[in-house]
């Protein structure tokens, strides 16, 4: 508070204030990535946009900061109960002018704070006039600014595609945010946004992105569409779903909306409104698991079936759902590494992405012994349990899968108690 | 074993590894040190040959491109005393080409790729915790102190990237700079060192950061050391954002 008022008189109080209430009202947005797109910047103007993409900081929570965060208003005329900014919370109401966004983006920019801007924004007069006033500010930041620095913008449910499109065409990432996992849940927390809002604008973005890599095999000269692709997110333990359904609706979204990431942010109870549930903190274990399944999902060649069953709806939060698929799994295992497949690697504990991949380089020199996994940076805390090297088991373990899930446990370090969902009776008989 | 010696620079230590790979038939078998390390030392010393060097990292990079830019972010650490896994490393790229480093298995090739590998790690770092300021004059600087002798990669990462405004990287540790002025990219050391004046607007967009780095973060997940972990405290000196 000092630092604020210590400003007062030198700072036109405007920003400062707007910056405060609309990055704050920003920060359960959970996506913050900036890869995925390479843009070299029109030779007049500066900025670009790396492959990998880039972190800048990290903030108190931990998470990385990479785009300028902010909304472009929080003036909602929407009422969902999950959001901080519904309009029947009396919050402080602040909106952006586009020159204020296009200012704040470059002086971060031009002090290498950020990769570049991230702007969503609550609905005000309607769908099409807010749309309409994001795209204007990402305009002036490509067209007039020449800025070639990353650019994600949210969609708002409802706008004209028109205005999807001609964002797509700024933009390197768009996003439009399915907020909650089931068309049920969404009736009984957010009633003025539609299950078909959310997918129609998702739909189209799809196939623009789909037919804009065709036009870009023709012509390298061709504008490109969103070229980071599309993202959306949902809310975790504000409604009733199981994983099993989450799992199943991300695995929906990246097969037939070729989506690039589905966020997952646990819900932080912001409201006292009775259709919630009553939470003693964010369920962020949960929230995590979601996250191990979801790269299950989309790297390991793992289906939401065979991670989940209508029997076993819930992630293990004991182990990760690898491990757990494995321990229900043993007649997979063990898999012996100077032979098995990426694929098959893939499906050991312990062995990620990275040492599947080494491990494969490496017998091509020689087979790999023990000590050679742990130099490959293999976990074998884990993998032990689940590999033989030359038809040598590499410690003397018995494969029975109590008797590893009895000794993973032991040797998990510290297990975080699980936070449990209070629910209170009677809540969910919709 | 066989020991040979070169005299400490980057030109000496790539003649002397051309001039062993040549004239040995295993260069596993011998040794490559720093000369002036020990009293009583004995070895060939192989001249410095700048041309030869060349050639070297020239084949080098066509055989193998990737380790070649290993080899050049193994260079960054200024790594003494590793002469030796160098030598195998380079001798076992122009006989297998890239795929040596996926030989993990080989202590030299662990050795010279994980040197690499936390070079790369700081350099990438770097991109993104470099803080510039701005000063009267328009032009924009930004103090360091890398463990890596970043400065080269650094330039030419911000000479595309804010290619528009004139700026100044300043190595503290190794007083050495970079600047970059009207499309031209300098370098040099620096002896004697003084803060120039920030310009009048520094002050108020260092403040619109730092409130913005304090409000995006959710009070209700707070992870000090998830936060230290991402972002170690040795970069915290010159982080805007951390001077409150």
């Amino acid at each position: 508070m000092y630092i604020i008022l210590s400003v007062l008189y030198i700072l036109p109080m405007n920003t400062l204030e707007k910056l405060q209430i609309l990055s704050s009202a920003a920060r359960y947005d959970a996506s913050c990535a900036s890869s995925g797109s390479k843009r070299e910047s029109a030779s007049a103007g500066f900025g670009n946009a790396s492959q990998s993409g880039i972190c800048h900081s990290w903030a108190d929570d931990g998470r990385c900061i990479s785009l300028l965060k902010i909304l472009l208003s929080n003036d909602c005329r929407y009422d969902c109960a999950y959001c901080v900014n519904r309009s029947s919370h009396p919050v402080q109401r602040a909106s952006f002018t586009a020159k204020e966004v296009v200012d704040l983006t470059l002086g971060f920019y031009r002090r290498n704070y950020i990769e570049g801007l991230f702007l969503s924004s609550a609905v005000m007069q309607s769908p099409d006039v807010t749309m309409e006033r994001m795209v204007r500010v990402v305009e002036v930041l490509r067209r007039e600014e020449q800025f070639g620095g990353y650019i994600h913008l949210k969609i708002i449910p409802g706008c004209s595609s028109e205005l999807v499109r001609k964002a797509g065409l700024y933009a390197d990432r768009v996003s439009v945010n399915i907020e909650l996992p089931s068309q049920v849940s969404l009736q009984r927390l957010a009633p003025q946004k539609e299950k078909a809002a959310i997918l129609e604008p998702m739909a189209l973005v799809g196939r623009e992105i789909a037919s804009n890599l065709v036009e870009r095999q023709m012509s390298r000269k061709a504008p490109r569409f969103a070229p980071a692709g599309q993202s959306t997110q949902m809310i975790i333990g504000a409604s009733p779903e199981n994983d099993f359904q989450i799992l199943r609706l991300s695995q929906g979204l990246y097969k037939k909306m070729n989506l690039k990431r589905v966020y997952y942010s646990a819900y932080v109870p912001v409201s006292d409104d009775n259709r919630l549930p009553v939470l003693t903190s964010p369920p962020l274990l949960r929230e995590h698991r979601l996250y191990q399944a979801d790269w299950l999902l989309r790297f390991y060649g793992f289906s939401a079936e065979e991670i989940l069953s209508d029997d076993l709806p819930f992630l293990d939060e004991t182990f990760d759902p690898k491990t757990a698929w494995a321990l229900r799994h043993p007649e997979f295992f063990p898999v012996e590494i100077n032979r098995a497949d990426y694929a098959t690697l893939l499906r050991v504990p312990g062995i990620g992405v990275t040492s599947a991949r080494r491990i494969i380089a490496a017998r091509r020199f020689s087979a790999i012994t023990p000590e050679g996994m742990k130099k490959i940076g293999v976990v074998m805390k884990r993998a032990k349990y689940f590999i033989t090297s030359t038809e040598r088991a590499f410690e003397k373990v018995d494969q029975n899968p109590l008797r590893i899930r009895q000794q993973l446990l032991l040797g998990e370090v510290a297990v975080v108690p699980p936070s449990r969902q209070l629910v209170l009776p009677g809540l969910y008989l919709s | 074993m066989k020991r040979y010696l070169y005299d400490g620079t980057s030109e000496s230590l790539f003649s002397a590894i051309s001039w062993i790979l040549e004239e040995e038939a295993e260069p596993e078998k011998v040794l490559l040190t720093e000369q002036g390390l020990e009293l009583f030392e004995e070895g060939f010393f192989i001249k410095a040959n700048t041309g030869q060097a060349e050639l070297l990292f020239q084949r080098l990079c066509q055989r193998a491109p990737d380790s070649a830019y290993t080899i050049t972010l193994f260079m960054l650490a200024e790594k003494r005393g590793m002469e030796s896994s160098l030598l195998r490393y380079v001798s076992l790229a122009f006989a297998h080409g890239d795929k040596v480093n996926g030989y993990l298995t080989h202590p030299a090739v662990r050795d010279i790729v994980s040197i690499a590998k936390r070079a790369g790690r700081e350099l990438h770092r770097m991109k993104g915790l470099l803080r510039f300021e701005e000063l009267q004059d328009g032009a924009y600087f930004a103090k360091m102190e890398p463990d890596h002798n970043l400065i080269q990669p650094l330039a030419s990462w911000f000479r595309t990237r804010l290619r528009a405004q004139n700026w100044f990287l300043y190595d503290v540790k190794r007083r050495t700079a970079a600047c970059w002025s009207n499309g031209m990219l300098q370098f040099g050391t620096i002896d004697k060192f003084y803060i120039p004046a920030l310009s009048e607007d520094e002050k108020r967009v260092q403040l619109l950061w730092q409130t913005f780095f304090r409000t995006i973060a959710l009070q209700d997940r707070k992870n000090p050391g998830l936060q230290k972990s991402n972002m170690p405290m040795k970069y915290w000196k010159y982080l805007t954002e951390m001077q409150t």
